[in-house]
């Protein structure tokens, strides 16, 4: 057993850069009184950390740290994922004068930190630094849902975020010692040849681990029936802790739940298969229903965030390379969206949390409204949006892997989800104007915003560059 | 089982002088007993209260940064035997690993963790 060399150091360096600028942070935390610092230092690591994390996306395939953390394709395209996920929630925290009690320092450490976690969850290809990796992400969660401690919702929200993460963290824990315990290892290609040598499909304890470990992964994308806290944590987080949450966790966890699928379980489609169309079924139903009845902006984005959940998760029910890269493309785009459409609801203040604020909006601020249009366009999948592109990809998938009734209920959902998102145009355009024009939005929240609506417009038209990026491990 | 008989008295050893401590304590000590002195000690908090009651968090704050700072010497231990060994990696390794525990103590002290209020 060896020390990790400089060769493996150099695998890390977006971490690395993250992990600087969080120690930076921290020795300045109670030393600076502008908030500035924090979001241009979180700004300069998260675009140096993506740079860094592009720069290695031709590099093929490096293995490190005793074989526990991979380089590939797949992991710099997620870390690139993550490192826009960090940037564009650091912008759109700027200039919110609700969240003056927040300390920026520490809110600016925690999101770099969850961001490491995430980053590293995407590239480690055994279940112990994926679990150390996916509760640094989780355990900073939860203290940015509860940052606003004054406020009992914020505090009861984090509670429930935390008791159910807990219990899910220990479902997780509990599969990958039942994995160990059949298979010997905690290594996802051990895992995978010791299955295939040993024929271990008729052991009913396999079902189980791989059940919870799947659940335990379930639990970070909130996929039904492992959703409940996304509703109550979005709403009592501030809304751009809860844009980076409905972004980021959704994007490394399912990073996780597709390589784990696809090298460790690979081999065991037969009992995988049931498990990946259960949550997708119930996560699309459930999410699509339930949105219909929210008048929360927080909640409703929260539900659509599990109905997406499903739509990304048809990719991985084939369980083949193509089906992984459909829900690449679809996690991509979804981040962009999400992002914008919470950015929007950010933008308009305590105006825009609720669905009765985007009355009018469109007489008052009508770019503002043609944005939020090119949003909640591409969250239903109309084209020429992004959103299409994304969910013909995963809808394909599961109808080349024959699962056509899953694919006609993601069809059937669209148009549930529709009538959600369209209330919310048919309020902005059609309906008369009740609160005074929101002011002007801070340039980084103007920034953030274009940049969405640029990657969901130019993702729909010319969807092949990034798609030729979206490969499976 | 010749072995164990020198543990065996260093148990006798042990227990018989705590043992005549105690006693010789009690046999010759003033006694002025106050309700605080007969409560079972448990490091300032009240022993017995109600499940919602409310409880004093810096005692538990100090037990972790205590913690934090009691396991970094685990690392510090097998470090400092194999020194030689390790060399400049080693040390470099080992100063980098301080120097984040250093920012953290930074950072508690900056928010008063340490302050006793």
């Amino acid at each position: 057993m060896r020390g990790p060399s400089a060769a493996d150091l150099s695998l890390l360096v977006p971490e690395l850069i993250l992990v600087v600028a969080v120690l930076v942070l921290m020795l300045l935390a109670r030393r600076i009184r502008q908030g500035q610092v924090a979001t241009v230092g979180t700004v300069i690591a998260a675009l140096t950390a993506g740079i860094a994390a592009s720069q290695a996306l031709s590099w093929g395939t490096i293995s490190g740290f005793s074989g526990m953390f991979v380089l590939d394709g797949y992991s710099q395209f997620f870390k690139l994922l993550i490192a826009a996920t960090l940037l564009l929630a650091t912008l759109l925290s700027v200039g919110r004068r609700s969240d003056d009690g927040v300390p920026r320092g520490d809110y600016h450490v925690l999101l770099l930190l969850a961001a490491t976690g995430m980053m590293i969850s995407v590239s480690a290809v055994d279940l112990i630094p994926l679990y150390l990796a996916l509760e640094l992400m989780t355990i900073c969660s939860y203290i940015l849902v509860g940052i606003r401690v004054e406020r009992p919702a914020s505090n009861e929200a984090a509670i429930k975020y935390f008791l159910l993460g807990s219990f899910a963290s220990a479902l997780l824990l509990f599969g990958i010692s039942l994995t160990y315990g059949l298979t010997g290892t905690t290594a996802y290609e051990g895992i995978a040849s010791a299955l295939y040598s040993r024929g271990l499909v008729s052991q009913p304890f396999l079902l189980v681990a791989i059940g919870l470990v799947v659940g335990g992964l379930a639990f970070k994308i909130a996929a039904v029936p492992f959703h409940a806290w996304a509703p109550d944590a979005y709403q009592g987080a501030t809304a751009p802790v809860a844009a980076f949450l409905a972004a980021g966790s959704k994007a490394a966890g399912l990073a996780a739940l597709g390589r784990v699928l696809i090298v460790a379980f690979g081999t065991e489609t037969a009992l995988l298969s049931p498990i990946i169309v259960g949550l997708a079924g119930l996560s699309l139903l459930v999410g699509s229903v339930l949105a219909l009845s929210q008048t929360d902006m927080k909640r409703l984005l929260a539900y659509s965030s599990i109905a997406h959940a499903g739509y990304a998760l048809l990719g991985l029910v084939a369980g083949t390379p193509a089906g992984v890269s459909a829900t690449m493309t679809y996690a991509f785009f979804y981040v962009f969206m999400t992002l914008g459409a919470f950015g929007v609801v950010i933008a308009l203040g305590a105006r825009g949390e609720q669905l009765d604020g985007f009355q009018g909006l469109a007489a008052q601020r009508p770019a503002v409204a043609a944005v939020m249009l090119v949003f909640l366009l591409s969250l239903t999948g109309f084209p020429p949006t992004a959103g299409f592109v994304a969910k013909f990809g995963v809808i394909t998938s599961a109808v080349q892997a024959g699962h056509i009734v899953l694919a006609i209920l993601a069809v059937g959902c669209s148009v549930i989800t529709a009538f959600v998102y369209m209330r919310v145009a048919v309020l902005m355009y059609m309906s008369n104007t009740v609160a005074p024009a929101p002011a002007r939005f801070p340039l980084a929240v103007t920034a953030a915003l274009a940049v969405a609506a640029l990657v969901t417009l130019v993702g729909g038209v010319l969807p092949a560059g990034l798609m030729s990026w979206a490969v499976s491990p | 089982m010749n072995e164990y008989i020198g543990i065996a008295v260093m148990f006798l050893l042990a227990g018989g002088l705590a043992g005549l401590m105690v006693w010789l304590g009690s046999v010759l000590g003033k006694k002025n007993p106050t309700p605080e002195k007969l409560g079972p000690f448990e490091c300032g908090q009240e022993p017995f209260s109600l499940p919602m009651g409310r409880l004093a968090v810096k005692f538990y704050l100090t037990a972790i940064l205590f913690i934090l700072f009691d396991v970094e010497l685990v690392f510090l231990y097998p470090w400092a035997v194999l020194y030689r060994r390790l060399g400049y990696v080693g040390l470099v390794e080992m100063g980098v690993f301080l120097a984040i525990l250093m920012v953290g103590y930074v950072y508690a002290r900056d928010n008063g963790a340490l302050d006793w209020k």
